[in-house]
């Protein structure tokens, strides 16, 4: 294994920018040495906008990190996001030649690269291909298909892309801190490595990340993304709601809806909030909770307008994982029970060791997945690697032969 | 390099039987001739034409033809492809000569300036009405070098579809992936140059070269499948052991194939491989394997094998074939313009929206389109009479005599794209168009004053109502030298084509320069009786309310958001509490 296996995640969220400074032991568990966040600036909607000023934010977390950790940070796994992002399913078709036979790992990069190769707008770039899993001679789901006899081969992929220069601009902020950047991640594909356990993705999972700026998702069946997506509207949405209709200042609105909210309608109490700060003012818990569903009904349902229409929501055997600072709101689980007509569990990081009272708080779940998500790609190289030369090796042998 | 040769004589086509000629129209046409001279080519005889005679006289081809003599005087067009076109029309006996009693003739042109989208739609109808097999490669513009030019290049290409047996289109863009960035630019246009001129050569050698496998251009044919396809082309050579791998990569790389994926969709693939004497058997399967992987299993491979000395010990692939329907990039340049528009395949040969379409937003404002428009419907007889007098303006010949073959479908097009137009333009247009822009427009002006007495007439709102239109329009310009409107009438088809293609602007640019007084001045005398001045008033007043409403109401409904990018789903906007909007 590499020299060292201390990781760092990075995310620029909305609301927070955090750094998570993690250990990966020989076991596979993931000690957090340390975290640095500091309240955000400069972003929206989960994309950097003021890029001098999210340096100044990062800068401090970054400090903060290495004060605790103790270690010096210089590459960072950096989780994006934004509405940019987007995400479809596409399937590589290759004929394996006839005298051949085995499918060998050729073979399997060549249908990964057809697979790959979707007509994407012009100003996108991937951000992942995500093996869903292959077709021999149409015989279904097949995992590794390496080794095996057949004639056709065919690889489903699910394909993350999103606008090129709204990631670089991500990147070139960090690497301007200065931080090298060693990979991206879609801030979902990294939440679900630490809230989803290999169960919940073999049987079905749903997990929402509601955060400041942003909503994300990514939905697994048969241990396969199938989708993923982002709604650029979160928890700073409702504030906002909040703010806009009460009108009241942003500050006021935040600080309602975290003590005083829910967004379900069910059981409000009869009841006048005195909004702090302004001398007389009171508010109906019924006013406010009915801001609050409005939102979060309408975001819920436009994250699971798609999945319906496809047919994902029947296959969800573990339900619906609720995670991001958001999900912490009340009411927010029997809401979503409602809309989605699934089970519903709130989420955070779990299997860790280090101060992990922390991160079962469900705002950290992006950044920790990110040291797992770094984690599994260290795991795949050296793997890839053996096999592949495996694969060399037979190839030698058998084309010696002929 | 693969060469034809001579010296096989054993099933070898006799030459005169198979003339090739190979033209090279304009001066990327003439880049390509040349450099198929220096790479030794004794197979196919050349011939360059060109307008400007500077670029001609270095040309090292064998035979040379100068267009335009008189009109340019040895100048180049300057990007004008109507001049092109006038320019090959004053040779064009020149060229039926020269193209007389070949077999089979390569047209390679680049598209987009004027030479070479003027000049080569004309060669190419010659050579069609001389009944001879005709190939033609042509390069499209960089994306850089505007929208303009690359209007002019679909238009060219769509005309040239028509009369050519197959079309083989390279995007120059796609060409910027094979070289790298930072190569010198003479590196660059070389090597776009090398690849075009590798494919003439190896679909002559795939269409002559004696082989075991024979294929021959009835295969060629079948694999190009010359109605609304787009070609596919790839062409690979290698040496050393592992050459039949490499050469089918570097087939596979070519920029037309976009690495092996489009050949899954294609209805029949033509494969050609060719080696030295030491080419075994085996190498043979294994390209074809190779290939096999990419292709559907329904379609229907072509393949020929042929051996030739000259290649030695290396080994060369040629892939060739077509796939149906839309073009992705012809696509995007359609849909940018107007999205309703249906997809335009590339190579196509049936497909005549485009011009229009690419017209549009150089003339969207223009309502000389728009006096057009009322055409689109005409039967084909009223046609053929205005057509009869030469003194009809050319602009609306074009629009009218072009509508007559497709049939409602465009007019709904068309009625489509310039709706929006009918409702406030007219007035202003003629005054301050007319006036700031450059005198391109200067035509457009012309059709401009038959709009208001179409207007005046109710016309306007009739797509059915055609003929009033052009009988004004034929006493307000006459004078153009609309020559070949005279000489070629009796060949109607073939001479709209050419007239729709050409853009007609242009050449009354330079009457209305030298003759001020028709063009802009014409049209501020006629919009007065209109009351143009309150039409005037009325649209600036509109702009003024459409801005406030524009910058308001957001900044009052979003709060923080108000400055960000909206975030609309099902045409809603969400950064807008929802318990606002379901309230309303």
């Amino acid at each position: 294994m590499a020299s060292s296996n201390i990781y760092v995640g990075l995310e620029i969220g909305t609301s927070k920018v955090c750094i998570v400074v993690g250990e990966v032991r020989n076991d596979g568990a993931i000690k957090i040495l340390g975290v640095g966040q500091h309240p955000s600036a400069g972003v929206r909607k989960g994309e950097v906008v003021d890029s001098e000023t999210v340096q100044t934010c990062l800068h401090d977390a970054l400090m903060r990190a290495e004060e605790r950790s103790d270690v010096e940070v210089n590459t960072v796994f950096l989780a994006v996001t934004g509405s940019h992002i987007q995400s479809i399913n596409n399937r590589g078709t290759i004929r394996v030649a006839d005298e051949q036979m085995e499918i060998n790992s050729e073979d399997l990069e060549e249908v990964k690269k057809i697979a790959r190769d979707v007509p994407l707008p012009k100003e996108n770039g991937y951000i992942h291909s995500i093996i869903q899993h292959y077709f021999v001679d149409g015989q279904d789901k097949v995992l590794n298909p390496l080794g095996m006899l057949g004639q056709k081969l065919e690889a489903d992929y699910h394909i993350v892309h999103g606008v090129k220069t709204r990631i670089q601009n991500a990147i070139k902020c960090v690497r301007e801190v200065p931080l090298e950047v060693e990979d991206i991640v879609f801030s979902p594909v990294a939440a679900a490595q630490v809230v989803l356990n290999r169960e919940a993705k073999n049987e079905g999972a749903l997990l929402i990340d509601i955060g400041g700026g942003t909503t994300d998702y990514i939905c697994f069946v048969d241990g396969a993304v199938v989708a993923s997506g982002c709604v650029a509207v979160g928890g700073d949405h409702i504030t906002n709601d909040i703010a806009l209709v009460l009108k009241i200042p942003l500050a006021r609105a935040e600080k309602l809806k975290v003590t005083h909210g829910s967004a379900s309608m069910k059981n409000v109490i009869d009841a006048e909030i005195a909004v702090e700060g302004e001398a007389g003012k009171k508010v109906s818990q019924e006013m406010l909770n009915g801001i609050m569903n409005a939102r979060v009904t309408e975001l819920l349902s436009v994250v699971a307008e798609p999945l319906k229409q496809q047919g994902l929501l029947d296959k969800l055997g573990k339900g619906i994982f609720l995670t991001g600072g958001s999900s912490l709101m009340n009411g927010i689980g029997d809401l979503a029970e409602d809309i989605f007509g699934i089970p519903v569990q709130k989420a955070g990081s779990s299997s860790m060791s280090g101060p992990s009272a922390l991160f079962e708080n469900p705002q950290y779940a992006t950044p920790v997945g990110l040291i797992r998500y770094a984690q599994l790609l260290d795991e795949q190289k050296p793997k890839k690697g053996a096999l592949s030369k495996l694969g060399q090796k037979f190839e030698k042998i058998f084309g010696g032969g002929k | 390099m693969i060469e034809y040769n001579e010296g096989e004589a054993n099933e070898v086509p006799d030459r005169s039987e198979f003339g090739v000629k190979v033209i090279g129209v304009g001066g990327a046409g003439a880049n390509v001739l040349d450099r198929m001279a220096l790479e030794g080519s004794d197979d196919a005889e050349l011939l360059t034409l060109n307008t400007d005679v500077r670029a001609l006289s270095t040309s090292v081809s064998s035979d040379k033809i100068q267009l335009g003599t008189t009109l340019l005087k040895g100048m180049g067009t300057g990007g004008d492809p109507s001049l092109g076109k006038q320019a090959a029309l004053e040779a064009v006996d020149d060229i039926r000569e020269a193209v007389r009693g070949y077999k089979m003739i390569f047209v390679c042109v680049g598209l987009g300036g004027g030479t070479g989208s003027g000049a080569a739609p004309e060669v190419c109808r010659v050579a069609r009405e001389e009944g001879i097999f005709l190939v033609v490669f042509a390069t499209l513009p960089f994306s850089f070098e505007g929208q303009r030019r690359m209007d002019q290049a679909m238009d060219a290409l769509n005309t040239i579809g028509r009369y050519a047996n197959a079309v083989i289109a390279f995007d120059n863009d796609r060409m910027g992936e094979l070289i790298v960035p930072k190569d010198g630019v003479t590196q660059a246009f070389a090597a776009a140059d090398k690849i075009i001129s590798q494919s003439i050569r190896a679909t002559m050698n795939v269409a002559f070269r004696p082989g075991i496998i024979r294929i021959g251009i009835d295969d060629l044919l079948s694999a190009l499948d010359a109605t609304d396809s787009r070609c596919l082309f790839g062409y690979g050579v290698a040496k050393g052991d592992n050459r039949s791998h490499e050469a089918v990569e570097q087939a596979l790389k070519c920029p037309l194939l976009d690495r092996g994926k489009l050949l899954n969709d294609a209805n029949a693939v033509l494969v050609q491989v060719a080696g030295g004497e030491t080419m075994t058997l085996y190498e043979v399967q294994m390209v074809m394997e190779e290939v096999t992987k990419h292709v559907g299993s329904e379609t229907q491979i072509l393949f020929g094998t042929g051996t030739d000395k000259r290649l030695s010990n290396s080994l060369s692939v040629t892939i060739i074939s077509s796939i149906v329907g839309p073009n992705a990039e012809a696509q995007q340049v359609v849909e940018a313009v107007e999205p309703e528009e249906p997809p335009v395949s590339l190579g196509m040969l049936a497909a005549p929206i485009p011009p229009l379409a690419a017209a549009a937003p150089e003339y969207q404002e223009e309502v000389a389109e728009e006096s057009v428009l009322p055409e689109f419907a005409l039967p084909e007889e009223p046609v053929a009479e205005a057509y009869g007098e030469t003194v009809v303006t050319e602009g609306i010949i074009e629009g009218a005599v072009e509508e007559t073959y497709e049939a409602e479908v465009d007019s709904d097009a068309g009625s489509a794209v310039f709706e929006p137009i009918d409702e406030e333009q007219p007035a202003y247009a003629p005054q301050e168009i007319a006036g700031e822009e450059d005198s391109i427009f200067d035509e457009d002006d012309d059709g401009d004053v038959l709009n208001p007495i179409a207007r005046a007439m109710g016309g306007d709102d009739e797509l059915t109502m055609p003929i009033q239109p052009p009988v004004p329009a034929a006493d307000e310009e006459g004078e153009v030298g609309h020559v070949e409107a005279v000489t070629e009438t009796s060949q109607k088809i073939t001479l709209t084509r050419m007239l729709s293609k050409g853009n007609t602007g242009r050449i009354k640019t330079r009457d209305a320069k030298t003759d001020p007084g028709p063009g802009p001045a014409l049209p501020p005398t006629k919009p007065p009786g209109l009351a143009d001045e309150l039409d005037i008033e009325e649209t600036s007043d509109e702009a003024r309310r459409q801005q406030e409403m524009l910058q308001l109401e957001p900044v009052a409904g979003k709060g923080r958001f108000a400055k960000t990018d909206p975030t609309i789903v099902d045409g809603e906007d969400l950064d807008v509490p929802t318990f606002l909007r379901k309230k309303d």
